[in-house]
């Protein structure tokens, strides 16, 4: 692989137009990821997914090079025509459109010639490789005062033209003061046993709403790594769903720091996992300033021999005084071969706090199935309604009722 | 409508009915009186077809063996438990609930599923009679609801499917003396001439509403005695020790 690596980053480099600075931090990225390697179960934070065998596994031949000089066709049909909305769409890990109809233009600006940060000591060797890989490095600011007035849509296509290779893309957003913005993310596989490496930092300042909606419904043999690190200031409100289901492997990792007081994240999210499917949501919740608060709430049904993992921690500084954390996790187990991991872990060192962890996980309750087979409903029914009523729980948390709505129809939860 | 014939149970090779027989003509309603242990729940349950107990005996419902029947083609039929505790369902809300309940009948028996609207009717209709509250109906199925509440619910279903033979079991324990006239009501108004009711209880308090026709005494798990209203007197006074 190491070989194949070097090549393609030379390939690479050969191939784009990258400024002077943007090659040196390229450079020292790329040697910072062959030195590293691909993260393996030796990590405390992949012990529950060990992506380098994940990856040998699943992906014959990975290579790292994609010619993004060509444009995609764009298959309209894969588009929401349910609600009005801006767009973004990416086929291929190229960027195809970028549109945003329904806004004021001067209130929104994109960056594509943005120079990569430095490498830090970060052991995140993911986060080395996409600096080293990514090409067009994106950046969207909503400007101050400035509400969108119809949810971004970032669609993430792959075709079936793509076959093992490795996928890098970098998107920055910034919140400016008192903005909002709505960003429903869409999957959409039909490529095969690609890796895909995502990577998005999220700004949000004082007084700012982001509501972040990552959806992955379509199965698909592809394996992903999203990773997002959010920076929130004094006020500001974050909330993420995650419906993790389609791909054969994701790894949700969220990074988030409540800088300013009153900041406060809500992070909710599902898994539908059936066959050899594994995915993982992993949290960090960094409570930095007084009077902040998280929730979290995690649910999973998991069928076949699929497998969820995940991993929520709690981190309070001892500045961080009234701080109110909480998080939740429960899973319904369908058969013997599934796999429900979770490790909840609170670091406090503040003494006027307020924080709470649980976890469950077991089988479908007979005793309810059959309370709902004597009011008529067969065993598949009572299962189904069961389990739309588990799941319905967490998508209830969504406040934005359009995107509930989609959300709902896309998971079929009747209601 | 309802032959039970040398009914055996054992759950884990513990034998909890012996011996056990009892029929019930339509439009007749049974009380089972029993003491703890004595097997009435056990009854109930092999009613409805719940997994776990090995059965020996004969079970008609309408000449057929329940016995060849899943708990939902049984409800299908027509035979309706009242459970001794409702179940809570987080995150299923209750008219949703009644409304799939009430439409998988409906759909097993070939009659047209009700839509949002005449489903809607009728539900408030069946709620008003019964003094239910209607806000709870949107809420999620009896998760937060009292004791009462939730045996009110169970009426409440019942009077929704209409069912042929329903069997309550201990409905009357937990209420209050409100609540259990409003739930004898929603029983008697029930009663007419092609459906019966297999009442289970302990005590003689709920026979005060809902008038038996028959009174059957259940000792560890046959059937010891049995006659009219007048028994449920005698054992009330007696208590269940001094009474052979």
């Amino acid at each position: 692989m190491e070989e194949q690596l070097k090549i393609d980053f030379e390939k690479l480099l050969e191939n784009s137009n990258f400024s002077k600075k943007n090659v040196e931090i390229k450079r020292k990225s790329f040697n910072n990821f062959i030195e590293k390697g691909f993260p393996n179960r030796r990590q405390e934070n992949w012990k529950f997914s060990d992506l380098n065998q994940i990856i040998s596994k699943n992906i014959k031949n990975l290579s790292f090079y994609n010619d993004l000089s060509k444009p995609n066709k764009i298959d309209q049909s894969i588009f929401i025509d349910s609600l009005e909305h801006n767009k973004i769409v990416f086929i291929n890990g190229r960027i195809e459109k970028i549109e945003f109809d329904y806004e004021e233009k001067n209130k929104i600006e994109i960056l594509d010639d943005l120079v990569l940060e430095k490498p830090n000591n970060n052991n995140n060797s993911l986060i080395f490789l996409n600096n080293a890989f990514v090409c067009k490095y994106f950046k969207l600011i909503v400007k101050k005062n400035y509400s969108l007035k119809k949810p971004l849509f970032i669609y993430n296509i792959t075709n079936k033209d793509l076959v093992s290779k490795s996928i890098n893309l970098k998107v920055d957003v910034l919140l400016e003061e008192n903005s909002y913005l709505k960003l429903v993310e869409l999957s959409n596989d039909k490529s095969v046993t690609n890796f895909i490496n995502i990577n998005y930092n999220f700004d949000v300042q004082k007084n700012s709403i982001l509501k972040n909606y990552k959806i992955d419904n379509n199965s698909n043999s592809n394996i992903k790594y999203y990773f997002n690190n959010i920076n929130q200031d004094t006020n500001s409100v974050v909330e993420v769903f995650l419906l993790s289901s389609g791909s054969e492997f994701i790894k949700n990792e969220i990074n988030c720091c409540l800088n300013g007081k009153y900041a406060s994240a809500f992070v909710n999210g599902v898994f539908i996992l059936n066959k050899s499917k594994h995915h993982e949501i992993k949290t960090n919740i960094n409570h930095l300033a007084e009077y902040t608060k998280s929730y979290q709430l995690i649910k999973g049904v998991l069928e076949d021999n699929s497998k969820a993992v995940y991993q929520g921690k709690i981190f309070v500084n001892s500045k961080a005084q009234k701080t109110d954390g909480y998080q939740l996790s429960k899973a319904i187990l369908l058969n013997d071969n599934t796999e429900f991991n979770t490790k909840p872990e609170l670091e406090i060192y503040a003494d006027d706090v307020k924080c709470s962890h649980g976890s469950a996980s077991g089988n479908l309750n007979e005793n309810l199935i059959f309370y709902l087979q004597t009011r008529g409903l067969n065993y598949q029914e009572a299962k189904k309604l069961l389990i739309n009523g588990f799941l319905l729980d967490v998508v209830e948390k969504i406040t934005d009722s359009e995107i509930k709505k989609l959300i709902k129809n896309i998971m079929s939860l009747k209601q | 409508m309802l032959k039970i014939k040398n009914l055996k149970a054992d759950i884990e090779n513990k034998s909890i009915l012996k011996n056990f027989n009892l029929e019930i003509k339509p439009g007749e309603v049974h009380a089972i009186m029993g003491p703890n242990g004595s097997g009435k729940s056990t009854l109930s349950n092999i009613l409805s077809g719940k997994k776990g107990y090995d059965v020996s005996g004969e079970v008609l419902f309408e000449n057929k063996s329940l016995f060849d029947l899943e708990t939902e083609e049984r409800a299908h039929k027509g035979i309706f438990l009242a459970f001794q505790y409702p179940l809570e369902i987080p995150g299923v809300n209750t008219n949703i609930f009644l409304k799939t309940s009430l439409n998988a009948i409906r759909k097993a028996r070939g009659e047209k599923e009700l839509d949002a609207i005449e489903f809607l009717k009728l539900v408030k209709l069946k709620a008003q009679n019964l003094k239910f509250d209607e806000e709870k109906l949107n809420r999620q199925l009896n998760v937060g609801f009292s004791g009462g509440e939730k045996k009110k619910n169970e009426i409440l279903q019942m009077s929704i499917l209409n069912p042929k033979l329903s069997i309550l079991d201990e409905t009357d324990s937990g209420l209050d003396i409100d609540a259990l006239k409003i739930v004898a009501d929603g029983v008697n108004s029930l009663r007419k001439k092609d459906n019966s009711f297999l009442i289970i209880t302990h005590y003689q308090r709920l026979l005060d509403y809902i008038k038996p026709d028959y009174v059957h005494v259940l000792m560890e798990g046959k059937i010891i005695k049995s006659g009219g209203p007048e028994l449920a007197l005698e054992l009330e006074k007696k208590g269940y020790e001094n009474f052979n």
